[in-house]
């Protein structure tokens, strides 16, 4: 047996309140260098506010109450607003769900990619440009020379999230998040990027969390996954662990919810009865206690902690040995 | 690029050549002029004199036909009461009214846009109150009370300013100050709207996320986006203060176009007065068109259109 490898990026308890509601409630896990981590939900379920707790980046309204985010031996969850800015961009970046507003319709492409490493490196704007172009060529866009001097509204939602990638990726962050990052993009567009994160990992061993609400995509690129309902994970695994021996009834119920290439329809897709409740509606206990059909008294009034379920497999329910009875319950 | 300009400049022909039209419609809306001219008792025959002599004896369709003909050559009449060209006696009193203009737009752009900007970036604070107060009473406070004021406050109780007339610097002051004033509020109020509204997009999370501190994400990116409907509130707002100089140039005697507008009413000098109205119809059209050129030159997008 090896040691395991030490995490690079070591989120825990991460907390964060919207005026009194909870709505990222001590959310943990880790990530590998060159390991890419998915965080899977529902819309709301928090998973894109812990992705912009983790830059600094909450909306106003938004506040981070508890948590650390350890970044290689530094807690970013301390660090200064100043602090913070110059680690965003540097050490750590962020990729948004719709490219073509993030960026800058009256600036130039190239400007825009080369000010994101003149701010970091001080480098000359001749140098920066040269630099711009190269990321070009890294993130696959052809004739880059001329695509520098062009604006956003030139380009294509695949291009423009291809210049994102290469503006998060221009001073080789160890870990690049990424919000959605496919969501908005044609299909067909959509396996280009992913195609092309794949590379990224592999030629710079860049961790990624991917924050994502489609499962065809965490399959596709994902090494380990965390579940993440009203706020908080539900279960965390290896992603093929958790395909094969979903441990959470919503994970067991999210995956028969997705339609599948591979296997014969044999009736309706499984849907989840009931929606997610508010942050005012949560109560004491486990917030999927209102939809799951396992739920007992002790779901609602006991939140379950996350319970090892084998190697790195975890899952936050009271019933996890009736877990096939979901199964039986499909149709 | 040049179809644009084309096309701006076409329309700005239509629109200038709306105004002569409706000038000219309006003039005559209230019947023959020649009565207007005439002293009281005058004889028939006088009045049939001066009819004939001014053109009004002949149809509306050929007074307009020569209307038009006469302006196309620059020849814009006499002043009917001063026997000299109409557009000499306007161009002697126009560099008074640019000045004040110009020193009225000083003050609308000059504290209108920082207000503004400060109100957008510090939302809900003190600095957003203090000025939103600021913005509302130079918004609802009536032209000629504020000049009123201004002059009893500094020149008649202080006496740092003088009351009123032309001059030095310290004469255009106030003048500029109470024409300012409502230009101001609508500088203020449009900066702070387009400044919050694109704080709230994607690409300046999108600028912070990279690392870009937030003065200089203000300055390259976000005021940038927000100039353009601010561009277009100036275009409108350097004819809005033409027009408003005619109350101001009266408070203070300031002899401009405005208070010349006045005498000339006054005097039924109407083709001064009709001088006057196209000079500021004018404004607004070349304004308006300069300030499609200048979103041109702001918006690739514009630019780049094919």
């Amino acid at each position: 047996m090896h040691e395991p490898i030490r995490p690079l990026l070591d989120v825990s308890d991460l907390t964060v309140d919207i005026d009194g509601a909870r709505v990222v409630d001590g959310v943990s896990f880790t990530v590998a260098p060159g390991e890419v981590m998915a965080l899977v939900g529902e819309s709301g379920c928090g998973k894109s506010l812990t992705a912009f707790a983790m830059l600094g980046l909450l909306p106003s309204v938004a506040r981070r109450t508890e948590g650390r985010i350890l970044l290689g031996d530094r807690d970013l969850a301390t660090f200064s607003e100043r602090q913070l800015r110059k680690a965003r961009g540097k050490d750590i970046s962020i990729i948004f769900q719709e490219p073509s507003a993030s960026l800058d319709p009256l600036a130039s492409v190239g400007s825009q990619i080369a000010d994101a490493y003149r701010i970091h490196t001080g480098a000359s704007r001749a140098d920066a440009f040269e630099k711009a172009r190269q990321m070009l060529v890294d993130v696959g866009i052809p004739d880059p020379d001329r695509r520098l001097d062009q604006f956003p509204f030139e380009l294509s939602g695949g291009m423009c999230q291809r210049i994102m990638i290469a503006i998060a990726l221009i001073c080789g962050p160890r870990v690049l998040v990424a919000d959605e990052p496919t969501t908005a993009l044609d299909v067909t567009i959509q396996a280009q990027i992913l195609d092309l994160m794949k590379k990224l990992v592999a030629d710079h061993g860049t961790s990624i969390v991917l924050i994502t609400h489609d499962m065809g995509v965490v399959a596709d690129i994902a090494d380990h996954v965390a579940v993440m309902y009203a706020g908080r994970i539900a279960e965390i695994a290896p992603v093929q662990d958790l395909f094969d021996h979903p441990a959470h009834p919503y994970t067991a119920l999210l995956l028969a919810s997705v339609p599948r290439l591979d296997v014969a329809p044999k009736a309706d897709l499984a849907t989840i009865e009931g929606s997610v409740p508010t942050p005012q509606e949560f109560g004491p206990g486990c917030h999927f206690a209102s939809r799951c059909p396992l739920v007992t008294d002790k779901c609602r009034v006991e939140q379950p902690p996350l319970f090892a379920q084998g190697y790195g497999h975890r899952s936050a329910c009271w019933h996890i040995d009736r877990i096939a009875e979901i199964t039986g319950m499909l149709p | 690029m040049l179809r644009y300009v084309g096309e701006r400049l076409l329309q700005a022909m239509i629109a200038i050549f709306g105004v002569l039209t409706i000038v000219f419609i309006v003039m005559h809306l209230s019947g023959d002029p020649t009565l207007l001219l005439v002293p009281q008792g005058a004889s028939a025959e006088m009045i049939a004199d001066l009819r004939r002599e001014l053109g009004f004896d002949r149809p509306l369709w050929v007074q307009y036909v020569g209307y038009l003909n006469d302006l196309i050559h620059l020849d814009f009449g006499e002043s009917v009461v001063q026997r000299v060209p109409a557009i000499d006696i306007v161009a002697s009193r126009l560099p008074y009214t640019i000045q004040l203009a110009a020193g009225a737009l000083t003050v609308a752009i000059g504290v209108g846009i920082p207000a503004g900007i400060l109100m957008a970036t510090r939302r809900g604070g003190w600095l957003d109150r203090v000025l939103t107060a600021v913005v509302v009473t130079g918004q609802s406070v009536p032209t000629f009370l504020s000049a009123i004021l201004l002059i009893f406050v500094f020149a008649v109780t202080l006496g740092w300013l003088p009351a009123s007339g032309i001059g030095g610097l310290s004469n255009l002051v106030m003048p500029s100050i109470a024409l300012g004033a409502l230009s101001m509020s609508t500088f203020a109020r449009m900066t702070r709207i387009s400044v919050a509204d694109e704080l709230s997009k994607d690409y300046v999370r999108a600028a912070r996320a990279r690392g870009l501190p937030m003065p200089k994400i203000i300055v390259r990116h976000v005021l940038r986006n927000a100039s353009i409907p601010v561009i277009s509130i100036a275009a409108l707002e350097i004819g809005n203060l033409l027009a408003g100089a005619v109350i101001i140039e009266t408070v203070f005697a300031w002899p401009g176009i405005g208070q010349l507008a006045i005498q000339s009413i006054q005097a039924r000098d109407f083709l001064i007065v009709q001088v006057i109205v196209l000079l500021i119809s004018f404004v607004y059209v070349i304004t308006a068109v300069l300030a499609d050129f200048i979103y041109a030159i702001v918006d690739p997008r514009i630019r780049l259109a094919r």
